[in-house]
């Protein structure tokens, strides 16, 4: 019924969709460039999933997750400047991935292949895919209130520090599904390039959140399609069509 | 009964004192006027209220007291899409057209987005933000310029009449000593540390202000007219 071609084009579109809605609510804080950096982080983990036979998913999840962890209680438990130590941190990250990754799957870690995705890792990147989109539609307000204004969300009663981790554990999550498309290197444009676009058209955040992710899904579903007839690779293709889009978007600039 | 009562508070950042041995306490119904210099910890009290910072000492409210916000400014894009009506409902309140009323803005408001609007228009309705989730407790943190729009209601006769409507406790940092003998019942003088703390015309005295703010400093203590 879900023939392998379709299957693709679901997962990639999924994926997408999660990334447009998480990087229109990251680009509320300037946050854009924690999922470039993040999705560096990911890198020694998938790796060893190479190396050790293991699902590269679950690999970059948990030195994902790990890195979260970092960011995190640098900003909120210790004095030291974030984007330094961030910096520092994932470019480390970024060498110890290379030097760990077989040679002959280094372009697949760096830039993704979603062409050969087992049975198993589709209904995983659909499924959690979903759970993000659906946990970012329930969490949108307080998430968004966190963001713009940590001081005005206590004031509502919310914890913003609390808010802050979720959100960039959903972050992990949608890094760890997106490396499968795009790879590590291309990762940070799934959250980057269509909120951006949608930011320059958008007129409220429902009409942000929305076409972030249908941005996001259009470049997957035209990406992969170009991908298929001209045999590239399909996270470059994806990150070429969303980039036209956020240059097309700049002359509808409201 | 007090809504909000502080003990001995001090507030350190890095080993540098932002505000030390300060107590007050406040009273639904009454407005505290906290004033001092640039840098005198005015905001920091108020972080320390919200729980934004650590501090040492006693904060104590009633269980249950909901606290309103009004920041000087908020640090927001200019080109953010994030329209009036979905600000306001970001606290899950609804009637968002009553409270534009409530700050004298018009319903067509809601349709803006926020960085379209004006500094005196954002502060009016960072005050409908405040208000919405009826507050017990309402911080008022003034812009350090005036921000009043023509032709209508200044901020601090808004203030004063959503205080007496919902007999909130009102704290205000204000840089207009004016303001402060008008619409205070109480007033707090901070310079890191306590100053004075009493009835403005009795604690205000000129060797006080001077103690302040610095002996050469001319106050501006002009009159609204």
């Amino acid at each position: 019924m879900l023939t392998p071609e379709l299957q693709i084009f679901i997962a990639a579109s999924l994926i997408a969709a999660a990334g447009g809605m998480l990087g229109s609510l990251a680009l509320l804080r300037r946050m854009a460039l924690v999922g470039d950096a993040l999705s560096h982080v990911a890198l020694p983990g998938v790796a060893l999933g190479i190396l050790f036979n293991l699902n590269i998913f679950a690999g970059a999840l948990a030195f994902l997750i790990f890195g979260t962890i970092i960011i995190w209680a640098v900003e909120h438990k210790t004095k030291l400047p974030v984007d330094t130590l961030v910096g520092v941190m994932f470019t480390l990250a970024l060498a110890i991935g290379a030097l760990l990754t077989p040679k002959e799957d280094i372009l697949e870690a760096l830039f993704g292949d979603i062409a050969n995705i087992s049975q198993f890792d589709f209904w995983l990147a659909s499924l959690i895919s979903l759970a993000i989109i659906i946990l970012l539609l329930v969490f949108y307000k307080k998430f968004t209130l966190s963001l713009i204004s940590s001081d005005l969300a206590l004031s509502a009663g919310y914890k913003p520090h609390i808010l802050e981790f979720l959100f960039l554990m959903i972050f992990a999550l949608a890094v760890a599904v997106g490396i499968k498309f795009t790879g590590a290197l291309l990762m940070g444009s799934i959250i980057i390039i269509p909120a951006a676009a949608s930011r320059n058209i958008a007129r409220s955040m429902n009409q942000y959140l929305a076409i972030s992710a249908v941005f996001g899904i259009l470049g997957a579903v035209l990406g992969i399609f170009i991908s298929k007839f001209y045999g590239f690779p399909p996270g470059p293709a994806f990150v070429l069509f969303a980039g036209a889009l956020f240059f097309i978007s700049i002359f509808f600039r409201r | 009964m007090n809504v909000l009562e502080v003990k001995n508070l001090k507030v350190v950042y890095d080993r540098d004192v932002a505000l030390d041995n300060i107590s007050f306490s406040l009273e639904r119904g009454e407005a505290l006027a906290v004033i001092g210099p640039n840098g005198s910890g005015k905001t920091t009290l108020f972080r320390a209220i919200l729980g934004a910072v650590g501090y040492n000492g006693d904060i104590k409210m009633p269980k249950g007291t909901k606290i309103g916000y009004v920041p000087q400014k908020i640090d927001l894009e200019r080109d953010l899409p994030i329209t009036v009506k979905e600000f306001l409902t970001l606290r899950d309140h609804a009637a968002p057209e009553k409270t534009l009323g409530a700050v004298d803005l018009a319903p067509s408001f809601l349709g803006k987005r926020i960085g379209e609007l004006s500094s005196g228009e954002l502060q009016r309705v960072l005050i409908a933000w405040a208000i919405i989730g009826h507050p017990d407790l309402l911080l008022f943190d003034e812009p350090t310029a005036s921000v009043d729009m023509a032709g209508q209601k200044t901020v601090y006769e808004l203030l004063h009449k959503l205080q007496e409507e919902h007999n909130l406790g009102l704290i205000l940092i204000s840089h207009d000593l004016t303001v402060v003998y008008r619409y205070a019942n109480k007033v707090l003088c901070l310079n890191r540390e306590q100053i004075c703390f009493g009835v403005p015309d009795e604690v205000l005295t000129p060797s006080e202000l001077a103690r302040l703010y610095g002996k050469d400093r001319k106050f501006y203590q002009h009159a609204h007219s």
